[in-house]
């Protein structure tokens, strides 16, 4: 019997997320798929910034202790590819900067004034952490925010969970973060449409992938118009200000964390830099600019 | 070819370091339970080299179980429980036959019934750069008993493409022969076993990886044969091991070739060489072959005689043990792995033959009673 | 050759093979490979390991003793 290919959707992560799996059973796959769907759950509770419960909001809230906090090993990896972030980024991708998001407030629309922003850019700056060994020293008022990390690296973990469980054709999508486990039978690639910015329903690009990872960044998820001007949801941490570079931004990786760091830095740079940047990764990737041109390589259009 | 960029690298290196992603030493996510069962029989003595008694020697069969299982996010649980039957008779004694050749006496004709059961249990932890691992076991048979337990820790370096690691292990044996009043045999007797070892693991390239491992052995106590007529060995045994393995994979053949190398000394006198070679051939994705084949040769050791000399104080070194004799031993084997997802099967068939023939070392007396055996082992994994 | 000889020699030739290589942590797919572990069958290995142990004087080589057993 030829495999069949099982979905399950659900919503972790403030996003859509969907799980599917090829398998010659129908009652192994929803187990295996409750198994991987278990893992993005076990990832969103622990590094989740608006649950209270999480670890995440515990790290948060022991800004200015001086004893800092015990931090997991788990924990003290997302944080070294954060600090490669920030290094690679010369300080764009930086996970202090959730700081930020008390004053931009995107659901609302409110634009803050220049003064609320210079009152928190000295509590933003990853350099300003301390580690000493498995504990965090967070000082006052910092906050850290594991977006654009933690959803890249749950679509990772859950997709080799997959092949440690066995699946061999499979692939994890947690709202436009893709991991696949494996390609689809007979090594056919899953291909995978990125959606047009500017109109809805169409595509600026088809990726295919048969392992490792698709990560996007772009201004059509989360943005608002505030009197006539555009502003993206991708701050600035140096400026506090919304980034105005590119528009949208998908990468293809060995990995979906990979991915989602280079598509991240490739927004928070000017338009030119963003371009170059991507360009000499050699991955393949597309994306749309301020004049609404698409370009990249490696893809169908 | 373009320079690869700084920041792929960079992002790369920290991003394959995350705990749910990386490859190697990492900790388990799933639960694996192994068990398999082996056939073990050596070939029966021709009557040339037995002229009396029973003929036919060991039957094992072996019972493995384990169970691998992650612990938390950072740790891991191991399991091991071993069971083996054993039927047969062993070397008693040797002696010159009629024709001035050695002999084997073999143990009484309602030779020997044994068990031996093995439990163990161990724990790694894994930290950002390596882990450090514990395990304790014991090991009952009618006569023998051991308890032992090690530690070893590893650390990657030079962006994990070094890996070093270090271990320790000690073992406490107790030995109370069977029929001791009844044979004069000793009755209760102890020995130890410290072990050290040290190995660096290098990647070479996208394909190659190679391993070199050293480790020395320290044992005191009784050491020798309380079963055989006339066995009288040193208290003390210092044991060196070197050992070489070469990985590298083959992209247009879909395999991988294992080829593992090892130099052994001991203050027995006894040096040897192993040297082992196998091939697993990948046939599409679930399927794999295994060919492999194994070279040994070893010298005697310094008291070794082939003929049990009945007349020498006991104070004197001497045993007749063929495995302290100078000699040879090629075998060869295939394995058959059916890999399906979340169970896999094993087939193992193996054929070794040990002759003082193959030896590379002079044999000034050969042994007669080398081994002659053949195994077949079934294993299945299951993860969950 | 002494033991210690080998295995420094051993070391040398894996630091003059590795000054000249820089595998990528992206590159390393076939090394993580299943069958290219060390120990791809751990039970296989401990089996042979055992029976070797009983029947050949030689022990040792890339880890630590276990318990003895009366087979040997």
């Amino acid at each position: 019997m030829d495999p069949s290919l099982k979905r399950y959707t659900f919503k972790a992560m403030g996003s859509y997320c969907e799980i599917q799996v090829y398998s010659d059973s129908r009652i192994e796959a929803k187990q295996l798929i409750q198994r991987l769907a278990g893992e993005v759950t076990r990832l969103e509770k622990k590094y989740s910034r608006f649950e209270p419960q999480s670890f995440l909001s515990d790290i948060n809230a022991s800004h200015g202790n001086k004893l800092g906090i015990k931090v997991d090993s788990e924990t003290q990896a997302l944080f070294n590819h954060a600090l490669s972030c920030y290094e690679q980024s010369e300080g764009l991708f930086d996970i202090t900067a959730g700081i930020l998001h008390y004053i931009w407030d995107f659901q609302r629309g409110i634009v803050p004034t220049q003064g609320q922003i210079d009152e928190v850019l000295p509590h933003i700056g990853y350099h300003k952490l301390v580690a000493k060994k498995s504990r965090l020293f967070l000082p006052k008022n910092m906050q850290i925010d594991l977006g654009g990390i933690v959803k890249e690296y749950a679509a990772d973990a859950t997709a080799k969970l997959g092949r440690d469980l066995g699946i061999t054709h499979g692939l994890i999508n947690l709202g436009g973060d893709f991991a696949a486990i494996g390609p689809q039978p007979d090594e056919k690639p899953w291909t995978i449409g990125v959606a047009n910015p500017k109109e809805d329903a169409s595509l600026m690009a088809k990726i295919d992938i048969t392992r490792g990872g698709l990560a996007s960044s772009g201004d059509y998820e989360r943005f608002f118009e505030h009197e006539g001007k555009r502003y993206s949801h991708i701050l600035n941490p140096k400026t506090g200000w919304p980034s105005s570079g590119l528009r949208a931004v998908s990468v293809a990786s060995p990995l979906c964390a990979i991915s989602g760091s280079f598509a991240t830095i490739a927004m928070l740079k000017d338009e030119e830099d963003g371009k170059k940047f991507l360009e000499e990764s050699n991955l393949s990737h597309v994306y749309m600019d301020s004049s609404e041109e698409i370009g990249g390589v490696g893809l169908k259009v | 070819m373009k320079a690869t960029s700084k920041s792929l690298i960079a992002l790369s290196t920290t991003a394959l370091a995350l705990p749910g992603i990386a490859g190697a030493d990492a900790p388990p996510t799933v639960k694996t339970l192994s068990y398999k069962i082996s056939s073990y029989k050596e070939d029966e003595l021709s009557r040339k080299e037995a002229p009396l008694g029973d003929l036919d020697r060991y039957d094992i069969d072996v019972h493995q179980f384990q169970l691998v299982s992650p612990l938390g996010r950072n740790m891991s649980l191991r399991v091991d429980a071993n069971y083996e039957s054993l039927s047969g008779a062993s070397p008693w004694f040797t002696s010159a036959g009629l024709d001035g050749n050695p002999i084997v006496n073999l143990s009484g004709a309602s030779g020997i019934h044994d068990r031996r059961s093995e439990l163990a249990i161990g724990g790694s932890y894994y930290l950002l750069n390596g882990s450090i691992s514990g395990n304790v076991g014991y090991s009952e048979e009618n006569d023998y008993r051991a308890i032992y337990g090690g530690f070893n820790g590893e650390r990657h370096f030079n962006n994990e493409l070094t890996t070093l690691a270090l271990g320790f292990s000690y073992s406490s044996d107790e030995i109370f022969p069977t029929d001791a009043t009844l044979f004069n045999r000793v009755s209760d007797e102890s020995k130890h076993s410290s072990s050290v070892f040290f190995s660096i693991s290098q990647v070479i390239n996208q394909f190659s990886s190679f391993q070199s491992a050293l480790s020395i052995t320290e044992q005191s106590g009784f050491l020798s044969d309380p079963y055989k007529l006339r066995d009288s060995r040193p208290d003390d045994k210092t044991q060196f091991a070197l050992s070489n393995s070469y990985r590298r994979f083959l992209v247009e053949a879909d395999a991988s070739l294992h080829i593992n190398y090892r130099y052994y000394h001991d203050d027995f006198g006894i040096s040897s060489h192993t040297a082992d070679l196998s091939w697993h051939q990948n046939l599409g994705r679930r399927f794999r072959a295994i060919p492999s084949i194994r070279y040994y040769s070893q010298s005697s050791a310094d008291f070794f005689t082939n003929i049990d000399d009945f007349l020498k104080p006991l104070t004197e070194y001497q045993s007749s043990d063929y495995r302290l004799s100078a000699f040879g031993a090629i075998s060869g084997g295939i394995s058959f792995v059916a890999d399906m997802g979340n169970w896999k099967a094993t087939l193992t068939a193996e054929r070794y033959l040990a002759n003082e023939d193959y030896s590379v070392h002079s044999v000034n007396q050969s042994s007669t009673a080398l081994v002659k055996y053949t195994r077949l082992s079934l294993g299945i994994d299951f993860t969950f | 050759m002494k033991p210690i000889t080998v295995f420094i020699l051993g070391i040398l030739i894996i630091l003059s093979v590795s000054a000249c290589t820089e595998v990528r942590a992206w590159e390393r797919g076939y090394l993580a490979q299943p069958e290219m572990a060390w120990k791809p069958d751990p039970l296989e290995s401990a089996l042979n390991d055992h029976i070797f142990f009983s029947k050949e004087a030689s022990s040792g080589g890339n880890s630590a003793a276990g318990g003895g057993c009366g087979c040997n």
